[in-house]
């Protein structure tokens, strides 16, 4: 009797079934190329709107490269600062203010100048809460009330009145569909100053202002930072009687879009915002 | 024996085998690219983390070469007692040296600008000082370079002495995608000491910083009266001071840097003006001012004493006995009588005077002018340490500008004048009675006159202009620095 099958084929493929499958490899391998490149350009990702704006759930990459495109620019209008005022936080003052959290200016604050800190002595204002006294009539309209510990506002500032970038970060707590959530904004509008009079910048994407900004929320419960994002104020000295109000430089930290902040009680290491900074009010 | 048989295999089994195959190959691929995909994700966030770290870490660094051009600016131009001579390339490679950068990063000079001088009075000339502003294209603006400086650069005119740069490259072995060009630009501004109102100064070479700001009673400063004192971080010493940043290190308190010139300021420019090289420069310019009040020669005072510095440890001029030398010169504004001086700011004529009490033993009283004038300097140098203060006594008010150095002495003010100029109190002196004063007044931290002696200091901005062509100055430099 004839053997059906030759030790030759034994455990192989034939010709067509090798095409085939070349085929349907090819046509597998195009499909999950797409898909994963789509997936990185056009992934599916968790947003919700609040006050009008879209929020993505965090982690975030999408959010996280606006981040570093922000806070890019943001650490450049710091190092050409001449001094950088932080409104809000812990401590924006030892013993006038000394838990806070602090009024930030509010999210509606446009202002391209420091209108009372043009004429005045530069020895008066040494600090954030000097510089909120000596502008308090510009100001006190923009004050928050009931600030959450994480808001703040930077101003940057060249000589004693441009305003050269405003800075804001605030958290919200909503809930939305259904789940308590915290949400965080981050809002990065610069001004140039070049050609004497402030212009604008606005964003390279969008062509509108702000010049930069990500937003980014979590579930309630997973909003736990071993450093909370926020504003602390630290301090070298006040001396009323020579006018030695110094402010050493804040700690500030923003929320971290590619951080999921909720601490797992067992893990050895807590999560923590790469975005960290430690800002010196005077230059 | 029958032949051994192969056994037949099914056709379907055999397709199903097959396609199992296959079912397993592309579930080996799907999970393949969705690691490929997690992984793909994890390295984009890590390279964008990476490079805003990189980007962060290099801002530091520049920031640190400007540093490092700022020293070695300062440590050949300020206004101290000790400088380098070295060229600044040598000061700023000597310190790069001692620079630790990451493996495979080196950062060296490129080019760099020479310094310019820093001249001031009596030694040069000095550049013309004009009121700077903040936003300006002449003279130059100051914003940008920084609050502390510019807070110390804005009380007064000033004179800048340009813009300076310094080109740095760095190269790394290990990423040559990260190799820039660092570029440093200084500003150097020469700012009239006398522009800050009041200056409690610290003496830390050869004297101590106050560990704790003097006290200051009611009415002391008046309105707009700029003051600087620098004092310790440590609360333990100053109360005024927090813990939040301090942190000695080795027992050693570490002033924070940004107020490296504030310390310019209020610490090494008074160790150099009580210091011999500018005390020396300032009598040796008395000695040769052209006073119209010197005697004439004559037969019988052939070689008159010529200038404009009186020792008490010489007689005075005696019109009845000529040629008695040696003998102290006759001064325009100024008239002796025994260890006694009296000077008349109305009629001085002379840039400086110069009156030196080597023995404690001199008496000063010092008229004001009521009609102004021109600006003029008045030492008065008491070498005699313990032996005895050098009396000078304030009468009158006196709106001539002067800048009144005064060492070892015991001053008094009667009838509270209002005087105008800059008073500078050496450590041991010490003063009493009320005086309005318009214009500079500085005095020992450590040592502070102000619980006994009422003066109440005015800003005056006439007065500042007036005496910064003979005030001393201080040499701020403020670098920022740009990669390419």
């Amino acid at each position: 009797m004839k053997p059906i099958s030759s030790p030759g084929r034994r455990g192989g493929f034939s010709l067509i079934e090798g095409i085939g499958g070349l085929i349907l490899f090819t046509i597998t391998m195009a499909a999950l190329t797409y898909g994963s490149a789509s997936l990185f350009k056009f992934q599916s990702h968790p947003q919700v709107v609040y006050n009008g704006n879209t929020y993505s759930l965090a982690p975030s990459f999408g959010d996280f490269r606006q981040a570093v495109d922000l806070h890019t620019q943001f650490t450049q209008s710091v190092d050409q600062a001449d001094s950088v005022l932080v409104f809000g936080g812990q401590r924006s003052h030892p013993t006038l203010d000394p838990n806070g959290p602090s009024s930030a200016l509010s999210e509606t604050f446009a202002d391209t100048t420091l209108n009372a800190s043009a004429e005045s002595d530069p020895f008066q204002g040494y600090s954030s809460w000097d510089q909120r006294e000596l502008n308090g009539i510009q100001l006190s309209s923009y004050l928050t009330s009931g600030a959450d510990p994480a808001d703040f506002t930077i101003l940057t500032v060249q000589g004693l009145s441009h305003i050269t970038s405003v800075t804001q970060q605030r958290r919200y707590t909503a809930t939305l569909n259904l789940q308590d959530s915290v949400l965080y904004e981050v809002i990065y509008q610069a001004f140039d100053w070049s050609s004497g009079s402030p212009v604008p910048v606005v964003n390279t994407v969008t062509g509108t202002t702000p010049t930069a900004f990500y937003r980014i929320y979590y579930s309630a419960n997973e909003d736990a930072w071993s450093q909370p994002p926020g504003a602390t104020h630290f301090w070298y000295r006040t001396d009323t009687v020579w006018d030695r109000d110094q402010e050493g430089p804040t700690r500030v930290i923003f929320a971290d879009p590619y951080v999921l902040a909720g601490q797992d009680p067992q893990a050895s290491v807590s999560s923590v915002s790469r975005f960290v900074y430690f800002l010196p009010q005077m230059r | 024996m029958k032949p051994p048989q192969t056994i037949p295999v099914a056709p379907r089994l055999r397709d199903n085998r097959g396609m199992a195959s296959i079912a397993v190959f592309l579930f080996a691929m799907v999970a393949v690219f969705i690691l490929m995909a997690n992984f793909k994700l994890n390295y984009a966030v890590s390279m964008s983390g990476d490079a805003f770290d990189t980007f962060n870490s290099q801002t530091v660094e520049k920031d640190g070469i400007a540093q490092i051009v700022k020293e070695s600016i300062l440590a050949i131009g300020e206004t101290a007692p000790i400088v380098s001579s070295n060229p600044i390339q040598t000061e700023i490679q000597n310190r790069l040296a001692s620079m630790t950068f990451p493996a495979g990063v080196s950062v060296a000079l490129a080019s760099a600008d020479t310094l310019p001088a820093n001249p001031f009075f009596p030694f040069a000339t000095p550049v013309a000082a004009v009121q700077p502003a903040y936003f300006s294209s002449s003279p130059r603006g100051v914003a940008g370079m920084g609050s502390l400086f510019t807070s110390l650069a804005i009380q007064g005119a000033a004179a800048d002495l340009g813009r300076y740069t310094y080109t740095f490259t760095r190269s790394s072995t290990l990423a040559p995608g990260e190799n820039w060009t660092y570029t440093v630009n200084a500003d150097l501004f020469s700012v009239p000491l006398t522009n800050i109102d009041v200056v409690a100064y610290g003496l830390p070479a050869s004297g101590s910083i106050p560990s704790q700001a003097p006290s200051v009673p009611v009415g002391t400063f008046g309105s707009g009266v700029s003051t600087l004192v620098v004092t310790s971080n440590n609360p333990a010493n100053d109360p005024t001071a927090y813990p939040d940043l301090y942190a000695p290190q080795a027992g050693t308190e570490v002033l924070p840097y940004q107020y490296r010139n504030e310390a310019s300021f209020a610490w090494n420019a008074y160790e150099y003006i009580w210091n011999r090289t500018y005390q020396d420069g300032l009598l040796n310019t008395a000695e040769s001012e052209p006073d119209p009040g010197n005697q004439a020669s004559s037969g019988s005072d052939p070689t008159p004493p010529k200038g404009a510095l009186y020792d008490f440890s010489l007689p005075a001029f005696d019109p009845a006995n000529p040629g008695n030398y040696p003998c102290n010169p006759t001064i325009a504004g100024v008239t002796s009588s025994g260890n006694s001086l009296t000077i008349d700011c109305s009629q001085v004529q002379s840039q400086v005077i110069a009156i030196v009490d080597s023995e404690g033993i001199g008496s000063v009283t010092i008229d004001g002018s009521a009609g102004g004038g021109n600006p003029f300097i008045l030492l008065i140098r008491n070498t005699a340490g313990g032996l005895g203060q050098t009396q000078v006594s304030f009468a009158g008010d006196n709106s001539r500008p002067a800048i009144f150095y005064l060492e070892n002495s015991n001053v008094g003010f009667s009838g509270d004048p209002q005087v105008q100029g800059a008073l500078f109190f050496d450590p041991t002196t010490v003063a009493s009675g009320a005086v309005t004063w318009y214009g500079h007044f500085s005095f020992y931290g450590s040592a502070s006159p102000l619980d006994t002696f009422p003066i109440s200091v005015n800003d005056s901005p006439t007065v500042k202009d007036a005496l910064a062509p003979l005030a001393p100055r201080v040499l701020l430099v403020s670098t920022t620095s740009t990669r390419q």
